[in-house]
C-alpha cells in the first residue's frame, strides 16, 4: 500500500493483566476510510482509542510495540500528547457540542490555539460547518445553542468542531449509531467526501456501513486483528473463516 | 440451530434443485420422442411440466429480491444468491430449448434411419449426462465436477459439429432430406445449446464455491490453476 498514514507494529495493549490487543500489526492507507469490526469486546475501540492516546485517561492501562503515525511513534516518552490529540480528531457515537452558541463550538479550538481575530475564525467556522455540510442549515443560528439542533445535526456539528483545528486524522467511534437513516446517509456521504484531505479510522457494528463508507476494512476478534484488506475483497471474498462468519452473521 | 436466514437459503436451494430436476426429466422426454421410443408421450406433459418451471423460475427471482433487499448477502451468501438468479435462468432456457427439440422433431421424416446414420442417439444420451451431472454439481455444491462437465460439453459439441457437417453433406446430394436435415440441424443446435447452459451452469456452481468467476475462460486455464 503507498501512503502509509499509520504504521502499527505488534501494538499490545493491557488492562492491568488482562490483555486486550494481541501484537497488531497494521497499516492505515492515508486520504482513505479504514473501518474497524467485530463483535462487541474485541478490541476495536480500544484500538482506535490507542491511535490518539485517548487510553491515557484509563488508570491501569500499558502498552507495548508501536504506532507510527507519519513515521513517529506517539508513544515514544518525547512525544507531546496535545500536539497529537491536535492533529488527530474523534468524533464519538453520542453527539456531545460544548453547551454553547453553534459559532463558539467551532471556535473553541481555534481559539485554545491562540487565533483570537474575528474575522479569521468567522473564517474558520465558515469552511468547517461547509466541511460538515451543515452551513446552509445553520448559517442563520449561529448564535443559537448547539443543544437545540437535533441529533443528526449535533453530530455533523462536533464533526465540524474537529475540522475547525485542522486535524490530519479523525477517529469515529460509531459516529451515526444512534441516528435516524437519513442523518446516517449525510454522515456516511460526508465521510465520503472528507477522506480527500482527510484519513478516517471509523469503528462501526453497522456491517452495511463499512460495506458503504469505508476502502478498508480491519476484522477483530478477541483482541486479535483476524483480517485486513479492501472493503471490497473482505465483503465478498474474505481469508478467514472467522472473519466469513461473522459478516455473514454465523458467528459463534 | 440453523438461523432463519440458513433456513431462507436452503429453502431457495431445495426450489434450485426441484427446477433442476424438472429440467432434467424434460429433456429426457425430448430425446424420447426424438429418437421415437415406444414410450414416449406425445409432448402433454412436457407442456405440462414447462409451466411449473416457469413457475419456479419466478418464485426463485422473487426469493432472491427479497433476500437482495431484506438481508443484504455478502461473501459466500451474495455468490450463492447471484448464482441462484442466473442458474435459475439457465435451467429455464434448457426446459425451453426441451419443448423447441420436441416440436422439430416432429418435422422430421423416417427419423429412425437419420438417428442411426448421424449418430443422434449418442450425442442425446451424452445431453442427457450432462444434465444429470449438472444437477448434482448444483446440489452438493461440487466446485472440482465443473472441469468433467467443460470436457463433456466440449465433446458434445464437436460431437454435433461433425454429425451437422455430414447432414449438410448428405442434404447437398439428396434434395429429400433437405427438410428432415434442417429440423435435425436445428435440434443439434438445441442440444449443443443445452449442454451450453449446463456449462454455465457449472461456472456458476465454481463462482460460489471459489469466489472466482471463470466465465469465459478456457478448461486448460482452470485446470493449470489446480
Amino acid at each position: 500500500m503507498k501512503d502509509i498514514k499509520i504504521k502499527v507494529n505488534d501494538l499490545s495493549l493491557y488492562y492491568g493483566e488482562k490483555k486486550a490487543l494481541n501484537e497488531i500489526t497494521m497499516d492505515i492507507p492515508a486520504n482513505k476510510v479504514t473501518a474497524l469490526i467485530g463483535p462487541s469486546g474485541c478490541g476495536k475501540s480500544t484500538f482506535l482509542r490507542c491511535i490518539n492516546r485517548m487510553n491515557d485517561l484509563i488508570s491501569n492501562v500499558s502498552i507495548t510495540g508501536q504506532m507510527l503515525v507519519e513515521g513517529v511513534d506517539i508513544y515514544d516518552k518525547n512525544v507531546d500528547v496535545v500536539n497529537i490529540r491536535k492533529k488527530i480528531g474523534m468524533v464519538f457515537q453520542k453527539s456531545n457540542p460544548f453547551p454553547k452558541s453553534i459559532y463558539e463550538n467551532i471556535a473553541y479550538g481555534p481559539r485554545i490555539n491562540g487565533i483570537n481575530n474575528k474575522a479569521e475564525l468567522d473564517e474558520i467556522v465558515e469552511k468547517s460547518l461547509r466541511q460538515a455540510a451543515i452551513w446552509d442549515e445553520l448559517k442563520d443560528r449561529l448564535e443559537d445553542s448547539a443543544l437545540g439542533l437535533s441529533g443528526g445535526q449535533q453530530q455533523r456539528l462536533c464533526i465540524g468542531r474537529t475540522l475547525a483545528v485542522s486535524p490530519d486524522i479523525i477517529l469515529m467511534d460509531e459516529p451515526a449509531s444512534a441516528l435516524d437513516p437519513i442523518s446516517t446517509s449525510k454522515i456516511e456521504e460526508l465521510i465520503h467526501e472528507l477522506k480527500e484531505q482527510y484519513t478516517i479510522i471509523i469503528v462501526t457494528h453497522n456491517m452495511q456501513q463499512a460495506a458503504r463508507t469505508s476502502d478498508h476494512t480491519a476484522f477483530f476478534y478477541m483482541g486479535n486483528l483476524i483480517e485486513m484488506g479492501k472493503t471490497n475483497s473482505i465483503f465478498t471474498k474474505p481469508m478467514q473463516k472467522q472473519t466469513e462468519d461473522y459478516i455473514t452473521g454465523r458467528f459463534g | 440451530m440453523a438461523t432463519h436466514f440458513e433456513m431462507e437459503l436452503d429453502n431457495l436451494k431445495s426450489i434450485i434443485k426441484k427446477i433442476g430436476k424438472l429440467a432434467e426429466g424434460q429433456v429426457s422426454e425430448a430425446v424420447k420422442i426424438l429418437l421415437q421410443e415406444p414410450e414416449a408421450a406425445e409432448g402433454k406433459i412436457i407442456k405440462k411440466t414447462e409451466n411449473k418451471i416457469d413457475k419456479l423460475d419466478v418464485k426463485i427471482d422473487e426469493i432472491c429480491q427479497s433476500i437482495f433487499a431484506l438481508k443484504q448477502p455478502v461473501a459466500s451468501d451474495l455468490r450463492f444468491i447471484m448464482s441462484a438468479m442466473q442458474i435459475s435462468n439457465e435451467i429455464e432456457r434448457i426446459g425451453d430449448l426441451s419443448i423447441s427439440i420436441v416440436k422439430k422433431a416432429k418435422n422430421i421424416k423416417e427419423k429412425h434411419d437419420l438417428i442411426v446414420k448421424f449418430n443422434i442417439a449418442d450425442i442425446s444420451r451424452q445431453v442427457e449426462l450432462i444434465t444429470a451431472k449438472t444437477n448434482i454439481c448444483f446440489a452438493e455444491q461440487d466446485g472440482k465436477a465443473t472441469g468433467e462437465i467443460f470436457v463433456l460439453n466440449k465433446d458434445i459439441r464437436n460431437s454435433c459439429e461433425d454429425a451437422i457437417h455430414d447432414i449438410i453433406n448428405e442434404m447437398k446430394v439428396n434434395s429429400k432430406a433437405v427438410v428432415s436435415g434442417t429440423n435435425l440441424v436445428i435440434v443439434l443446435k438445441h442440444l449443443e445449446r443445452i449442454s451450453e447452459h449446463c456449462t454455465n451452469i457449472a461456472e456458476y456452481v465454481y463462482f460460489t464455491v471459489n469466489a472466482k468467476i471463470i466465465k469465459h475462460d478456457k478448461f486448460d486455464d482452470l485446470r493449470s490453476e489446480d
